[in-house]
């Protein structure tokens, strides 16, 4: 790497650490653009490092959430839009959790307001969170044109798990969404065609909870391996 | 049910599988036809249902590494990576450099290997029977490659958390730059048997054309996605290991024989890979350091703090992704694959409305999916 | 078959039938291709040019009905197990079952915590040949096959059997 080059890539990193991705983004060399924007996670990184060691004992209090914030202009954009929808933004911006109720009209925001365009559903994943008596669905998200990355959660509760469906806006989903209800039993709301898509029709319980319990036979056919008699 | 003069047309309902000639796996197709053309094919998945997930579970980080091998059985050195380096990201370890170079080399070789696969299978589908057991003779090669290695032929359990299993033998680089030598002046003879074969051409130009923006919302990638134009490579855009120091081309679809974006273009694109992929061996075996101890960073007990991650790999079906959460314990909390097979194969009703039954077979053969990929 | 099987008192002649018409059965076995999993890919692997499944007589067809044996290759799930059931049913007699692989065998990697997975195929169809292995190697196989002729070549279809 040249002088100029490295002093070309200081005063964008600059730039892009007080809020202004544009002089970032419009880099049309794309290995430039790549140490460009590795600079600048490993500037922000010790940035943190620097606040955690300054401040140990504010590390809890609402200030540290707000700075979090600013870091990723995707969650701000998403705080200044849907602020009552936000439970909580976790990972300096780069998680955010929501309320299942408006996930259809944020889909759609953020797969077509032009800065955020997250036009590719990553990844789908239902997990089990186990002694908090909830189930949760987690969406990445990632955007072709602007590369980057958003991951959602969104929780409900065991009893009754709803969640509204986003297969018409990444169609992706429609199959994962299919999946995540064999594994789990959640519903989601408004899929046109919500059935088990890997274990049989007629199969009985959500394999992926932590609390299912195998059954004993499935049409005659023994499902346990039973160890004795196997000679 | 339609009325044509005095005669009455009634869609029929055609099954194919799960158990059926094409070798892509036990997958179940039911297929609406008006007569030849079809008008909805609704794939059937879960024949090959093996919990991988709840697995997963129950057992520690080193005994998943086999499992994963299992889930792509056609490219099981990508699928050991895609799953270690998602684990070195999330417990923050760096291992030496000359493990990186051997995992570049294996997981392009398994490249070679899968792509051969999937294209003598999709001309076996054709009807073409002999390209098949030329692709078998020069996959047979790379195998005895990786036996040399590790000791086995299909399923490796290779790349460990932290480094390899086995480290490279000493003739390794003789072996490999032989190989390299007796396959690159092959691919003008699978050109001749194959691509620029006239009945291949028309059976494959201009059918299933997949337009760019049905591919990313529908979450297809890798050559599904580089066949309809998009150039998305996560070697190069969202780099892992040493992939960023070698100099590659990433090939794109370009509509040559009929439109873009069609099963010609996607064969195309995987022919081409096979070649970028000879490329990048030799660079690796050129840069790969002397010395260091492949062991040296692998952990005794792998319990990696708590957190989660997603992190995605190239593999040569696309986009292959691990979401892990950990607590802290040896055992995962919840693993998940997300397999470009099953991306791929969700688009197969979008693109095959309005062709014949056997231009479904052809379309299907140019996803190429693996069974075992999709079901886990 | 079925008017002369198990007539016959065991004498010279019968006897020497008998072997006539092992050597004529166990030689050209076709096989049914019931690639499930990963030993799928090794039985093609057997079945192309290097370790060439056609010298020992073995064509793979995909039709029960025109097939002798039956090479079960791969994991057996709960929900494929009764369209292998359906399947061996049309298979016409003389038949035999060859189950390979691990999965196959007993369930393979996938038994401990499998809930849909078919701990042996044995369960559902009658196995005359086990071949271990995760997967086995083409030679595995190919050991298999032979010892499935030798299996078939034993058999005496022609004599009455004692009790």
């Amino acid at each position: 790497m040249t002088a100029d080059q490295e002093k070309f890539i200081a005063d964008v990193v600059e730039k892009a650490l007080a809020g202004d991705m544009d002089a970032i983004n419009s880099i049309e060399d794309r290995s430039v653009r790549a140490k460009a924007k590795a600079s600048l996670v490993k500037a922000k990184r010790a940035a943190k490092a620097q606040q955690k060691s300054d401040a140990p004992a504010e590390s809890d209090s609402p200030n540290q959430q707000e700075t979090a914030e600013t870091q990723s202009p995707l969650s701000i954009l998403l705080n200044s839009t849907y602020p009552d929808e936000i439970i909580e933004v976790l990972d300096e911006g780069k998680t955010i959790q929501l309320h299942p109720k408006q996930w259809n009209e944020i889909a759609t925001f953020l797969r077509d307001h032009p800065e955020a365009l997250l036009d590719q559903m990553e990844c789908l994943t239902g997990v089990d969170l186990g002694t908090e008596d909830a189930l949760q669905v987690r969406y990445n998200l990632h955007s072709m044109k602007h590369r980057h990355k958003i991951e959602i959660r969104i929780n409900t509760n065991r009893d009754k798990p709803e969640i509204p469906s986003v297969e018409t806006i990444w169609r992706m989903t429609d199959w994962f969404e299919r999946e995540a209800y064999d594994m789990y039993g959640i519903v989601f709301t408004n899929h046109r065609d919500l059935r088990r898509l890997l274990c049989p029709e007629d199969w009985e319980g959500w394999p992926l909870r932590k609390d299912y319990e195998e059954p004993e036979t499935y049409h005659g056919i023994m499902v346990p391996k039973v160890k004795e008699g196997w000679e | 049910m339609k009325e044509i003069g005095s005669i009455r047309a009634e869609e029929m309902v055609l099954n194919i599988g799960p158990q059926h000639p094409s070798t892509h796996g036990v997958l179940r197709l039911k297929v609406k036809t008006d007569g030849e053309i079809v008008s909805e094919v609704i794939p059937i998945i879960g024949y090959l249902h093996r919990c991988f997930e709840k697995h997963a579970e129950n057992i520690t980080y080193e005994q998943v590494i086999p499992f994963t091998d299992r889930c792509d059985y056609i490219a099981s050195m990508n699928n050991n990576f895609g799953f270690v380096v998602a684990m070195e990201e999330l417990m923050d370890i760096k291992v030496p450099e000359r493990v990186e170079y051997i995992r570049v080399i294996m997981a392009e070789l398994n490249r070679i290997a899968s792509h051969l696969l999937a294209l003598g299978v999709y001309g076996l589908d054709i009807g073409a029977f002999t390209p098949f057991l030329h692709m078998f003779r020069d996959r047979e090669r790379i195998l005895d490659i990786f036996e040399l290695t590790c000791g086995a032929r299909l399923l490796y359990n290779y790349m460990w958390v932290g480094g390899v299993s086995h480290d490279l033998p000493r003739n390794f680089e003789t072996i490999c730059i032989d190989f390299l030598d007796y396959f690159e002046p092959n691919i003008p003879e699978f050109n001749q048997l194959l691509t620029t074969n006239k009945i291949f051409i028309e059976r494959t130009a201009d059918v299933g054309v997949m337009p760019a923006e049905v591919a990313i919302s529908y979450g297809v990638s890798g050559p599904n996605l580089r066949g309809s134009g998009v150039k998305w490579d996560v070697r190069k855009d969202e780099p892992y290991s040493v992939y960023d120091k070698f100099d590659f081309e990433i090939p794109v679809g370009t509509g040559d024989h009929g439109t873009l974006g069609d099963c010609w273009d996607r064969y195309w694109v995987r022919m081409l890979e096979m070649q970028e992929s000879c490329n990048i061996i030799r660079q690796a075996l050129k840069a790969i350091p002397d010395n260091g101890d492949v062991h040296a960073m692998v952990p005794k007990k792998i319990r990696p703090p708590k957190g989660s991650i997603y992190r995605r790999t190239e593999s040569p079906r696309g986009d292959l992704g691990y979401y892990i959460i950990s607590d802290g314990s040896p055992t995962p909390f919840r693993l998940k694959m997300r397999s470009p097979a099953l991306t791929s194969l969700s688009v197969l009703d979008e693109i095959s409305a309005g062709w014949m039954i056997s231009d479904v077979i052809a379309i299907l053969g140019s996803l190429d999916i693996v069974l075992g990929e999709i079901d886990r | 078959m079925g008017l002369l099987e198990h007539k016959f008192q065991d004498n010279v002649v019968v006897a020497s039938m008998d072997k006539l018409l092992g050597w004529a059965r166990s030689t050209s076995p076709w096989f049914f291709q019931f690639g499930l999993a990963c030993c799928a890919i090794e039985m093609m692997a057997t079945a192309a040019s290097r370790y060439d499944l056609m010298r020992i007589g073995m064509i793979p067809r995909s039709s029960p009905r025109q097939a002798d044996v039956m090479i079960v290759a791969g994991t057996v799930t709960l929900k494929m197990a009764l369209r292998v059931k359906k399947l061996y049913e049309q298979m016409a007699e003389p038949k035999y079952v060859i189950s390979m692989g691990s999965c196959a065998t007993s369930g393979g990697p996938y038994w401990q915590y499998g809930y849909h997975v078919l701990k042996g195929v044995d369960l559902v169809v009658p196995v005359d040949v086990y071949i271990p292995g995760c997967p086995p190697r083409p030679e595995a196989l190919i050991e298999g096959l032979l010892k499935l002729q030798e299996k078939i070549q034993a058999e005496r279809p022609l004599t009455k059997k004692i009790a």
